[in-house]
């Protein structure tokens, strides 16, 4: 058992590096708006749509696709 | 749209047309029959044309097609918005990073679904020099970086305006990012103390176990040591807000419901220190830190539900004043400026639908202003060259040109303001029942504590000291410290859902001591809007008046038109129309000459008015309805009667009031004849009308209303909408701001509906009650509570485990009660059901 001397100062050592990374997160204003985030990654998922979106661009104006392949 | 869609729009347009854009229903006059896109206004147009020019259409439609929320029409100013590059702006609202780029924040109106933030976004990728472009959706704030080398804000305001998001500087500022810290600040305390307090009971549980298993000293020793070294920073750290609080408490001889908290932290912690560095005697560092993770939780969930309805107030506070001014340069061309950026003597342009930047006189142009947000006078003003203008009246006609003669604080509406902002800073904090109770409840438990220390020094001089520590842990007032909290988060958040939106949770409280109440009447008890009430004559009439009136802007022009829109396809053509300002208008329709106005305009015109068309007229008067005549070919042929109509529900919400016992109050900013007329017929005796009052009249009237309240202890209860209310609001106990106030009277009142009419006034008193009724058995559950561990902890029969079992039991129930009793938005679902 007496390898608890040596467990539970690593698991402190745990306990303090994830309040470490709470302390973070919160203070880069990762919890100031809990719901954009949510819909944001929705976005993520649409590489697809914005492809076809910028061929359509390409179509109907030819010179404002140029700005969009600059990017 | 599909085929089928399109086939649907051309069978019953006239019933089923949604906007293109917002999926709002097309209002009648905005039909645009063969049309296979249908807008329910030029703003929804003018984005969607936008969208699909930039080919952004596609993915915005069907993510707001894929999104549940409710929809808003788009509007597009079509502003410049040089005034966000003027350097006052970037003074007061942008900062500049090392970086040499420049950042800020806008609130961006008409934001509220998921393609909203797709298409917000999007900018950040497209428009080049912006460097970083984040919306926060539940705040309607886009946080924007930009490089000011290569780009402009105004530029990138325009281009959201485009969109259909009109931009506004975020007013709040300072403040915001203040409270930003402290809650960031809070989650932090709150992190620490729950990750250690889990901690220590996980080892608490082995220390525990060991009690009656028994357990070998050296791990009995090591756990101890590690429970007290993780519940260091949770006592010094996370713990520190309710000492310092305690210690102001104490300062000011006002002690509430912190320095019991702290009292139990202290003693827990330190009798347990003193047991681990002895070696002996129990400990109590996981109820302890238990405490302080749960009390933080229920602070900072309050704190986030009371956001809502101060960040609402906070935007709209300087709502009420113009936020630009269009300004003459020396060249000669009008641009947009800040309104602080006006000194006396400048030009500026007031298009039509702009609000007045500054006090000043008309140079040159001519039209009506409804100033009845600073008055309260429902009907608009008349104004051409010379007349004298005030700042946040808004420009209903042509275009004006103003000099101004005053700005910023020196105008009436900045004057009104500073005194709202005073009667703000006035009001008192009021006691909370929580604080009374603990008050007693701090002297109860020390009576009890040396109580205890006197009888255990008598029978065992030995355990005296862990007994009155146990007292005093176990009766911390964890339950009662997060009974009100917890159950005024929740009522706070249920009442925001229903369109209830409370700034302060005193005003909960303060509510139920309410005995009077004052009521503004335009726009609070009438809809505020001129409506044709009463039509004496035929069709015919009728759409020849209408023909005329097509080609009038005026307020009575708009009430005829709507209510006679069934007629609209059948109206011939109208020519030669004039009007004259203020009296009538005359013009000519298929070769008959029809005349509208007063009966001074028709006979100036040689028309007679007869004897009987007269005491028609009187009789509408009578009821405070404006009359004007129609007449045909020279003959009087139809009588219209113009009013601000009642709110169908204004007489019953009354009478309910005053069944409870109110006073109530009407104080109108309307001429005293109309405010009386209005008044009686609401039921308000001669004595408790008061019209023709300012602004700061009401302010007084409710002041004094709130000292002889004050004699038994009551409160007053005011209702409004208007800048002119601002300050009475403001100095009332509780003020009620109804839905479409104006932002003076929002920034000022203490609750803010955003639902229409008077129903969710009496939701918000239902409500209320019934919140004050779940605090109030939580607070005796707490105390029957804690009554039962304290006579517990003085017979001697609390040890740790007791504690750490009993401390939790409690909490929870007065969690789950607050939790789910019934507070706000019952009536609503008994509605739906």
């Amino acid at each position: 058992m007496e390898v608890v001397f040596f467990l539970l100062p690593m698991s402190l050592l745990l306990v303090g590096g994830f309040v470490a990374l709470f302390h973070w997160s919160v203070r880069s204003g990762q919890f100031d708006d809990m719901e954009t985030p949510a819909i944001r990654m929705l976005f993520d998922d649409e590489e697809d749509a914005k492809l076809q979106n910028r061929q359509k661009v390409e179509e109907n104006a030819p010179n404002r696709a140029e700005t969009a392949e600059g990017r | 749209m599909t085929m089928a869609q399109t086939a649907r729009l051309h069978d019953d347009a006239r019933v089923n047309a949604r906007c293109s854009h917002c999926g709002t229903p097309v209002p009648s006059e905005e039909l645009r029959l063969g049309d296979e896109l249908q807008f329910c206004c030029n703003g929804c147009r003018h984005v969607y044309g936008f969208l699909r020019s930039e080919g952004l259409d596609r993915n915005y439609y069907r993510l707001r097609r894929a999104d549940s929320r409710e929809n808003v029409p788009a509007t597009v100013t079509g502003r410049r918005f040089t005034d966000f590059d003027n350097d006052i702006f970037e003074k007061a609202h942008v900062e500049t990073l090392d970086s040499g780029h420049k950042r800020t924040r806008l609130f961006l109106e008409g934001v509220h679904c998921a393609a909203c933030v797709w298409l917000v976004e999007r900018l950040g990728d497209e428009h080049e020099g912006v460097v970083r472009l984040r919306l926060d959706l539940p705040r309607a704030t886009a946080e924007i970086e930009w490089n000011p080398q290569v780009t402009a804000l105004s530029a990138i305001a325009r281009r959201l305006d485009a969109y259909g998001y009109a931009p506004h500087a975020v007013q709040s500022g300072g403040v915001a990012d203040l409270r930003r810290r402290e809650e960031r600040g809070l989650l932090v305390r709150l992190g620490v103390a729950a990750a250690c307090a889990m901690n220590i009971m996980l080892i608490e549980v082995a220390l525990y176990a060991g009690e009656y298993e028994g357990i070998a000293p050296h791990f009995r020793e090591f756990f101890s040591w590690v429970s007290f070294l993780l519940c260091l920073p949770v006592v010094f750290y996370a713990a520190l807000p309710f000492f310092s609080a305690a210690l102001a408490g104490l300062k000011n001889r006002f002690p509430h419901m912190d320095l019991p908290i702290s009292l139990g932290i202290s003693s827990g912690f330190i009798y347990s220190t003193v047991s681990v560095l002895s070696g002996e005697g129990p400990i109590y560092f996981d109820s302890t830190s238990a405490l302080v993770a749960l009390l933080l939780a229920g602070r900072y969930v309050q704190q986030r539900s009371q956001r809502a309805a101060v960040e609402l107030s906070e935007r709209m506070q300087h709502a009420g004043r113009a936020e630009f001014a269009r300004k003459r340069n020396e060249n000669g061309t009008f641009e947009e400026v800040p309104p602080e950026a006006l000194v006396a003597g400048d030009l500026v342009e007031v298009l039509s639908g702009d609000t007045l930047p500054a006090d000043g006189n008309v140079v040159e142009g001519r039209s009506s202003l409804d100033a009845s947000i600073l008055t309260g006078e429902s009907r608009p003003v008349r104004v051409e060259a010379g007349a004298e203008v005030v700042a946040g009246a808004v420009n209903l006609g042509g275009r004006l040109i103003v000099r101004v003669d005053a700005e910023g604080e020196r105008t009436r509406l900045g004057r009104l303001m500073k005194l709202v902002e005073e009667a703000s800073g006035r009001r008192a904090k009021i006691v909370a029942t929580a604080d009374v109770v603990s008050r007693y409840f701090v002297s109860a438990v020390l009576v009890l504590a040396a109580l205890t220390a006197a009888i255990w020094l008598v029978r065992d001089p030995a355990r005296a000291m862990e007994h009155v520590i146990a007292l005093l842990v176990v009766t911390c007032p964890c339950a009662l410290g997060l009974a009100t909290p917890v159950a005024i988060s929740v009522a706070l958040a249920r009442a925001a859902k229903t369109g209830i939106y409370i700034k302060d949770a005193d005003v909960l409280e303060r509510l139920r001591r309410v005995d009077r109440a004052a009521f503004d009447k335009t726009g609070t008890l009438t809809g505020g809007r001129l409506e044709l009430v009463h039509w004496d004559g035929d069709d015919a009439t009728a759409r020849l008046a209408f023909a005329v009136e097509r080609q009038s802007s005026h307020p009575l022009a708009r009430a005829l038109r709507s209510r006679f829109r069934a007629l609209e396809t059948s109206i011939p053509e109208a020519d030669s129309v004039e009007e004259r300002l203020g009296r009538g208008i005359e013009g000519r329709v298929e070769r008959t000459r029809v005349a509208l106005g007063n009966a001074n305009y028709l006979e100036s015109l040689g028309i007679s008015v007869t004897e009987a068309w007269r005491s028609k007229a009187d009789d509408l008067a009578e009821r405070a309805w404006t009359p004007v005549f129609v007449a045909v070919d020279g003959q009087v042929c139809a009588l219209a009667g113009f009013a601000d109509p009642l709110r169908p529900e204004a007489k019953e919400f009354l009478e309910k009031l005053r069944k409870k016992g109110w006073a109530l109050h009407l104080f109108s900013g309307d001429s005293p004849p109309v405010a009386s007329t209005v008044g009686r017929l609401l039921g308000f005796g001669e004595r408790e009308i008061r019209g023709g009052v300012s602004p700061e009249d009401k302010h007084d009237l409710v002041r004094t209303l709130k000292q002889e309240a004050r004699k038994n202890g009551n409160r007053v209860l005011m209702i409004g909408d208007g800048v002119n209310d601002a300050a009475a609001l403001a100095e009332a106990d509780v003020g009620i701001a109804v839905q479409g106030g104006s932002g003076a009277s929002i920034g000022a009142a203490h609750v803010t509906l955003t639902q229409p009419g008077l129903e969710p006034v009496a939701e918000l008193l239902d409500g209320s009650r019934r919140t004050l009724r779940i605090i109030y058995r939580n607070l005796l559950f707490s105390l029957g509570y804690n009554l039962v561990c304290a006579t517990l902890a003085m017979m001697g029969k609390i040890d740790p485990l007791a504690a750490a079992v009993l401390m939790p039991i409690s909490s929870l129930t007065v969690i789950s009660y607050g939790v789910l009793g019934r507070s706000f938005g019952t009536r609503r679902r008994a509605a739906s059901a």
